[in-house]
């Protein structure tokens, strides 16, 4: 079986869900917007969010990711999730360089403080192989869902990255 | 406390955001990679981003994301909803760049009751476009 083949595969392979390892707090909030600049009063100020809809401050939505990546300690011991399954696969063929291409996230429910998300990483599709200025290879998109702890749908990201043998160096 | 939103009612297709330049530096770089738990060694340490074929640290993807969030909301006041970022991934923000916002609304409609825009912006490097791609907000009416 030919990489390609191999890869395409493994479109459809799942795995999660992976459990924050914080709930959605004011404290990861202001650090966010403090290192980001972002002076969003919905995010901070707790006078002006009780005005709004949500009653309350929210976590700026695209934080979402913040909260699931893993841990850098104790150690977390997961399997590999499809989409590193992969990157293994386009290694293990001589595909070692990776570029993220593309991300698109979409909203839905808001992230309160004192919710707890979870995620599940899915492979949806994989390109026949492609030659592009950065070398040739196959472009792996992943889906993350995330959702909070009453099974909302919080956030639904697909993920490009491109496995490629680099372009011969002048 | 009152503050100031954008309103769907007064803005037109075509219409420009400010452009919005954010300086950045080592600090931004590392700063944002902890504020957003990414500890990936080439957010914050040279050598291993030597290593990996970059010439220094780099901004990860999750701060272009907080970036992102920051000039839309910037721009439409605290009641704008962002309810779709999608972000195309060209050069890398190194130490010393300016990272330059632009945007523009190219569409206006409404869609479960909600008052939406699609802005296309791009954030751009001295080395070229670094993100680009098109945002969805609400706005009040």
């Amino acid at each position: 079986m030919g990489v390609y083949e191999e890869l395409k595969a493994m479109v459809g392979e799942e795995a999660g869900p992976y459990e924050a390892n914080d709930e959605v707090n004011r404290a990861m909030i202001r650090h966010w917007c403090e290192a980001m600049e972002d002076a969003n009063p919905l995010y901070t100020d707790e006078a002006y969010a009780k005005t709004t809809e949500y009653g309350g401050i929210i976590a700026p939505p695209q934080m979402v990711q913040a909260y699931c990546v893993p841990r850098l300690w104790p150690p977390q011991n997961r399997p590999p999730d499809p989409l590193a399954r992969s990157v293994a696969v386009a290694n293990a063929a001589g595909y070692f360089g990776v570029v993220a291409t593309t991300t698109t996230q979409e909203y839905f429910a808001p992230m309160r403080p004192g919710d707890r998300l979870s995620y599940k990483i899915k492979l949806v599709s994989v390109s026949e192989e492609k030659t592009t200025r950065m070398g040739t290879g196959f472009f792996i998109t992943a889906e993350y869902t995330y959702t909070n702890q009453k099974g909302e749908l919080v956030c639904r990201q697909p993920f490009t990255i491109m496995k490629f043998k680099p372009a011969a160096q002048k | 406390m009152t503050v100031k939103s954008r309103t769907w009612d007064t803005v037109k297709e075509g219409d420009e955001l400010p452009v919005y330049e954010r300086p950045v530096t080592r600090t931004t770089i590392i700063a944002t990679a902890i504020a957003s738990r990414d500890f990936t060694p080439v957010h914050h340490d040279h050598e291993a981003a030597r290593k990996a074929g970059a010439k220094d640290i780099f901004l990860n993807i999750l701060s272009t994301g907080g970036f992102i969030g920051k000039y839309l909301t910037d721009w439409s006041g605290p009641a704008g909803r962002l309810k779709k970022i999608e972000i195309k991934l060209g050069a890398t923000v190194y130490p010393g760049d300016t990272v330059t916002h632009t945007g523009k609304v190219i569409k206006k409609y409404v869609v479960d009751n909600e008052h939406r825009v699609d802005v296309q912006y791009s954030l751009t490097v001295p080395m070229g476009p670094h993100a680009w791609g098109t945002a969805t907000i609400a706005l009040p009416k």
